[in-house]
Order: C-alpha cells, then sequence, then structure tokens
C-alpha cells in the first residue's frame, strides 16, 4: 500500500506560511500584530519613546560639539522579538513544507519506507499551521476579548476559562475530527502527535535538579501509589458487587486507575476485554478526561493553587495522562514549571502500568473460569514505557553538565569568569558597600548581623556563618567587583536581604548576584521547543477523540468510573491542599 | 405485497436484528428469494485508541489487532448464523461485511446488490444497554431506492 496522498495540501500550507513570514519580516502585517500583541506592542513604544529620547539627546550633543551624527541602534523589544521569531519560523517550516510539498507533487513514491515517512509530513504540517493560527491568532484575540470585557463583566472569561492555546487547540482537534473530518492527505501525519508529545517529555527531562527530581518523584510516588492502587481495589470491589464480568471490571479498572485510554489500551488484551467492554471503557475514561481538562484549571485558579500543587493535583485526580499534559499547559500556559511537575506524576503512572497490568491479568486468572494464563515477564518487558529512558537519559546528561556546567538549577549555572564588564559594579556601588562595611563592622552592625545568620540559620559548609565571614565577602566584592564564588554569593545574598541594610548596597548585592548566574541558550532553547512539542501533540491528540467514541460511554461503566473519579479528583485535590506545599 | 427477489437484511447480532431476520424470512420465498446479509461494523471503532499516547507502538498494534480480530470472529460467528438459518429454510443467501457509517453503508450495498426490499430492526429503546452505534433513519430513507421494512418491538 502507497501512504502518500498526492495533494497540493502540504505545498499550498508551506507557500501560506511563507508568505506570512515574508509579509511579517516587511511590516505588512504591523498592524495586525499590533492588535494582537498589544501588551508587546506597548512595550515596544516604551523602547522607542526612549531611544528616541536618548537619540534626540546624543544628536544634540554632538551638534554641540561639531561631530556627526551618532550612530545608534534601537534595542529590540518583545513585539520586534516576537515577530523576528515568526519571521524564522515560518521560514524555516515554510521552507521545508514547501520542498516536500513539491516532492509529494512530482514523486509518486513505491511501496515502502520513503514513502511511508513521506506521508506524514502533510499531517505534521497541518497540526503546526493549526499550531501558529492558536498561538499568533486565537490566543491573544482570546486573551484581548478576556481584558476587554473585564470592565463588563467583572471577571476575565478567557483567564478564568482558560481560552489559551492548549484549551483553544486541543479543542480545535476536537472540533476538526468530528465536524470537518481528518483529510486523507493529513490522516498520517496526525498520527506523529504522539511522538510530538514523548519528544517533549524527553526534553523535559534536561530541566530538572536532582534535588527537585528527587523531591517530585517521593510525592508522586507516594500519590500516585496511594490513588492508582486505591482506585484499582475500589473498581474491582465495585464490578463484583454489581455484576460487570471479571474482563470488564478488569479493564475499566486499569483505565480508571493508572493513567486512563492508554491503560485500558494495555490491559484489554492481556484480560480478554471484549468489543463492547472496551468501548464502554474508553468512552467513560474520554468524557471524564476531557470534562477535568477544562474543569481542573479553572478550579485551580479559584483555590489560589501554585505549579506544585496543581501540577500534582492534576497529575494523579485527572484520569487520562494526555489531559494531565493539556491541564497543567491550561492552568500555567506560558511557564513550564506546571508542566514540569505533572509529567512526573504522568511518569510516575506510566510506570506504574507494566505492575497493575501484571496484577491484572493475575487477577482476571483467578476469578475467570478457564482464562488463560499469560506470560508476565513479557507483559512486563512489552508495556514498558520506552521513552521513560530518554527522559532518564536527558537528565542524567543534563546533570552531568552535557547542555549546561553541572548543578545548574532551571538551566541557570554560576560563573565568575564570564560575567561581562557593563554588569561589574561600579565605583557608586563600591563606594556604598564601603560604607555599610564600616557600618557593620561597628559592635551594633556586627550584632544585627550575627542575629540575622542565626535567625535565618545561614551556614558556610558544615558551620554557622559569621560576621566576619560577611565582612571577607564584602571586601572581596569591593575588590573585584563581582562574586567570585558560588559560596560568596549565598552569603552575601543572605547580608544583601538583612533588614535595615542601606538600599544602594543590597540593591548592588543584587546585581552582583544576578550578574553572576547565566542562562544556559541550549536549556532556553528546550524550554522555548517544550511549549511548541507540547502544543502541536495536543492539537494532534484533540484529533483523536472521537463523539462516536465518547458516546460510547454509559451504563454501569460510567456509573463506577463516575463515582471511583469524582473520588479520586476530591481526594487527591484535599490531599494536595492539606499535605503538599509550594516548597520545590 | 410482491415477492422480494434480493432481500437485503441488516443483522449485526442484536436483539432488533434478531426481530429483522425473523421479519425477513416470513417475507422471503425459497427459491425466489436472494437473502442479502449485510453487516457493518460501525466506524467509531477506528477511534477506539482515543488519545493514548503513553504506549509503545507495540502496545498499540497489540491491542489494534486485538480488536480488530475479535470483531472480525464476532462479524463471522454472525454470518455463519444467519447464513445456517437460511440454509434451514432453503433460502439462497449472499454476505457483506463492510467497514463505515452503517447508513451510508446499507446504501452502497443497497444500490450495490440491486436490493428490492431492505429489512432492518427498530432502535434500540432508550436506556436499553449496547453499543451507541444507532442507524441513521433519516439518512436512510431519503436514499433508498426501494422500500425499507422496519421489524417493531415485541
Amino acid at each position: 500500500m502507497v501512504y502518500t496522498k498526492k495533494s497540493p495540501a502540504l505545498l499550498i500550507i508551506g507557500v501560506v506560511v511563507l508568505l506570512w513570514g515574508w509579509l511579517n519580516a516587511g511590516g505588512s502585517l504591523d498592524g495586525v500584530q499590533k492588535s494582537l500583541q498589544r501588551s508587546a506592542y506597548s512595550d515596544h513604544m516604551k523602547v522607542k519613546e526612549k531611544f528616541d529620547a536618548e537619540f534626540r539627546v546624543a544628536s544634540e550633543m554632538a551638534q554641540t560639539e561639531s561631530k556627526p551624527a551618532p550612530d545608534m541602534k534601537m534595542a529590540k523589544s518583545k513585539f520586534d522579538e516576537a515577530k523576528a521569531f515568526q519571521t524564522t519560523m515560518c521560514y524555516i517550516f515554510g521552507g521545508i513544507a514547501t520542498v516536500l510539498g513539491l516532492l509529494i507533487l512530482g514523486w509518486s513514491p513505491k511501496e515502502g519506507n520513503a514513502d511511508y515517512y513521506l506521508s506524514i509530513f502533510p499531517g505534521m504540517a497541518y497540526m503546526l499551521l493549526i499550531a501558529f493560527l492558536v498561538r499568533w491568532g486565537l490566543d491573544p484575540i482570546f486573551a484581548n476579548w478576556g481584558r476587554d470585557a473585564q470592565p463588563t463583566l467583572g471577571w476575565n472569561f478567557a483567564s478564568i476559562f482558560n481560552l489559551n492555546y492548549v484549551v483553544l487547540g486541543i479543542v480545535i482537534g476536537i472540533v476538526i475530527v468530528n465536524v470537518f473530518k481528518i483529510p486523507d492527505w493529513a490522516a498520517n501525519g496526525v498520527r506523529t502527535a504522539r511522538f510530538f508529545l514523548k519528544t517533549g517529555v524527553v526534553l523535559l527531562g534536561a530541566l530538572y535538579s536532582a534535588t527537585e527530581l528527587a523531591q517530585l518523584g517521593a510525592i508522586s510516588v507516594l500519590m500516585i501509589g496511594v490513588f492508582v492502587l486505591g482506585s484499582i481495589g475500589v473498581v474491582l470491589y465495585m464490578g463484583r458487587r454489581m455484576n460487570t464480568g471479571n474482563s470488564m471490571t478488569a479493564v475499566l479498572a486499569s483505565g480508571v486507575g493508572v493513567c486512563g485510554v492508554s491503560a485500558a489500551v494495555a490491559a484489554a488484551p492481556v484480560v480478554n476485554a471484549k468489543a463492547a467492554e472496551i468501548a464502554y471503557t474508553i468512552g467513560t475514561i474520554l468524557v471524564w478526561g476531557v470534562g477535568c481538562m477544562f474543569l481542573f484549571p479553572t478550579v485551580g485558579h479559584l483555590l489560589g493553587m501554585g505549579p506544585v500543587q496543581f501540577g500534582a493535583w492534576a497529575g494523579t485526580g485527572i484520569l487520562n495522562s494526555a489531559q494531565v499534559a493539556g491541564a497543567a499547559l491550561a492552568f500555567d500556559p506560558h511557564g513550564i514549571e506546571t508542566l514540569k511537575v505533572a509529567e512526573i506524576f504522568n511518569i510516575t503512572r506510566v510506570l506504574f502500568l507494566p505492575i497493575v497490568v501484571l496484577w491484572l491479568a493475575t487477577w482476571y486468572v483467578k476469578h475467570e473460569v478457564g482464562a488463560e494464563k499469560v506470560d508476565l515477564g513479557k507483559v512486563l518487558i512489552a508495556k514498558f514505557p520506552m521513552f521513560v529512558l530518554g527522559f532518564i537519559l536527558m537528565f542524567a546528561l543534563s546533570t552531568m553538565g552535557a547542555f549546561t556546567p553541572a548543578g545548574h538549577y532551571q538551566g541557570k549555572y554560576f560563573s565568575s569568569e564570564q560575567i561581562k564588564e557593563d554588569k561589574l559594579l561600579k565605583g557608586k556601588e563600591t563606594r556604598a558597600i564601603e560604607g555599610e562595611l564600616a557600618r557593620l563592622k561597628e559592635p551594633a552592625g556586627a550584632k544585627q548581623l550575627q542575629d540575622h545568620f542565626t535567625e535565618k540559620a545561614i551556614n558556610i559548609g558544615q558551620r554557622h556563618a559569621t560576621p566576619e565571614d560577611a565582612y571577607k565577602g564584602l571586601a572581596e566584592l569591593i575588590a573585584n567587583k563581582k562574586v567570585s564564588t558560588r559560596e560568596q554569593e549565598t552569603l552575601l545574598a543572605a547580608v544583601g536581604k538583612m533588614k535595615g541594610l542601606d538600599a544602594v548596597t543590597a540593591n548592588a548585592i543584587d546585581k552582583a548576584s544576578k550578574a553572576a548566574y547565566h542562562s544556559s541558550k541550549t536549556i532556553g532553547a528546550f524550554r522555548d521547543w517544550l511549549a511548541w512539542l507540547f502544543s502541536i501533540g495536543l492539537i494532534g491528540l484533540g484529533m483523536q477523540i472521537t463523539m462516536a467514541a465518547l458516546k460510547q460511554a454509559g451504563g454501569t461503566p460510567l456509573i463506577i468510573g463516575g463515582v471511583v473519579g469524582t473520588a479520586k479528583a476530591v481526594g487527591s485535590l484535599i490531599v494536595v491542599l492539606l499535605f503538599v506545599k509550594e516548597f520545590i | 405485497m410482491k415477492t422480494p427477489i434480493k432481500l437485503l437484511l441488516c443483522h449485526h447480532g442484536t436483539a432488533g436484528a434478531t426481530r429483522a431476520e425473523e421479519l425477513a424470512h416470513v417475507l422471503a420465498v425459497p427459491g425466489t428469494t436472494t437473502l442479502v446479509h449485510c453487516l457493518v461494523v460501525p466506524e467509531f471503532w477506528a477511534g477506539m485508541q482515543g488519545d493514548d499516547w503513553l504506549n509503545n507502538a507495540s502496545t498499540r498494534d497489540a491491542f489494534g489487532d486485538y480488536v480488530e480480530n475479535m470483531l472480525e470472529n464476532d462479524a463471522k460467528r454472525e454470518l455463519a448464523g444467519v447464513a445456517s438459518r437460511c440454509k434451514e429454510r432453503g433460502l439462497a443467501y449472499q454476505s457483506v461485511m463492510r467497514f463505515g457509517n452503517p447508513a451510508e453503508t446499507v446504501l452502497v450495498v443497497a444500490s450495490e446488490v440491486g436490493a428490492d426490499l431492505v429489512v432492518i430492526g427498530s432502535p434500540r429503546k432508550k436506556g436499553e444497554e449496547g453499543l451507541n452505534s444507532r442507524m441513521e433513519l433519516e439518512k436512510l430513507v431519503r436514499g433508498l431506492k426501494c422500500p425499507l421494512l422496519i421489524a417493531p418491538h415485541r
């Protein structure tokens, strides 16, 4: 079978995207961009006003001194950066799509790998085009409408209902598959949505510190352990009481208990689930998952939850794993902190999957007369999620310093050597520090320092910090005009937060600290790409949610799924609010 | 009523389909009528992997094969059942198995085989358990070029 459909669709997408990039670069779309990106444009106007004023002063000074007009360049505003980013993306992906679109029109591949791989590009471009439309168009439009309607409504509907690029992307995916149908030429490529999401999770591995991973891992194992095992136990009990049949009970337990549709897909053949049972289970999970994806972020905002609490709640309480990622990004669309927490919970769930499938297979064989025994070892290997190995590898590489010096935290690392000349402390600042140093050496100042270190439990290595350590650190800061070591930075940062410290000195210490931390370009790029990968992946997954599948929810499975799903969502919310703190 | 030459029976094993089969046997005349059994596997099965993304490709393939085999075996069992009952009554029997939208598929098959009567079961009563894949009656009635008979509930 030849998969590649001879269609001009990819070429058209490529040309449209290239055209947008070209018009954008030339400034023809500035009017549209201005209305879409209001906040970035307001930043642009501020930068421009500042530049105009500086240029005027510099020109007047040059005129006074009879020198030629200065050659000054305006700093890039957020608006310029956003436009430049759009243009680059359009040129890269529009170019690739155009070339491949021409190839599809001009070449008739034979059955084989080349045909198969070529057939996925139109669908990928289709998802990417929707991602562009949603991120650059619909997301800012809804944000603007929400702000505009706020004075009348008294609340921002776009913010409360999380009408951002993530939710809108998934909704568009669902609308496309159910109303318009996925075009034939895109069908094969749309299935690569899973690849985008898995790649996103693998890249995410580079963004955790060892401490973060250890803390989040411990919470997730505990919470997932309790709620997964608990909900499976309840489904098995309810299923037996309500006579739903062993295979129905087992497949429902896996779906409701572990990670939704993925778990049902993994468990169904092992527990010999019947066709109707699979349909009921998947329908029930999808209805529940999609509902939760819209409900959870709104509740999270109303309860004032932070990234750790929300990530932990969504990661435990939402039945279906795809909607966990969706809800996390819907809650926090412009950062990845919530996603980082939620995905650790997702990974923990999927690591539980082979064990749960084994448990259910054993349970099924025990309760079903004539059931064939399953090869437990084979099941364990087949169900192990391979992409988790990629996640672990990225984490290991990142921790060892492959992308940025080892020991970085969220892509930021300490380096005294890389501090630029213009980031060194100025004379006014070092003089202020000198003044404070003299004051702190007086008995009253020394006592103030000692009390502050004791209260905040500031340590240097294994011992408590002393005023002498602070004097030495401040003297070195004055001499070098920058912080030299991480220990010195930790100590001085503590000094900078002391009450009663001169404001110029406090600001100078803060400036010196910030100058010593650098953002890894690689990690920064990972963060940017992650949002795109998840965005495209979730649009594609939205296209897999059909109304026909949702309609299969019903009967006893819906009752059991509803009871256990609600109990899991409410129970995990209570546990999170009581025990999970924003401490990571 | 004219004796049907090609009677298209839509049968997929439900209670309604069984009643349709009984009605078809009443109307069919051995030696004159050929009973064409149309079995449609509803298209919603194509979306039954939902939004699974965590599983390895091998697990998804295993699931796909499992569901496909199961549906095929269920369908073969139904086809064999109707065929044997036709044989008992001395009726000529043909079968057509398709995947797609039930109403659209029946329209296509009716036209292909030149059916002069289509017999279907009545829709399931509300609240009765079963897969949610109803025949779109309006689409069927508007598109058919021959009479349609709906077997009533008992």
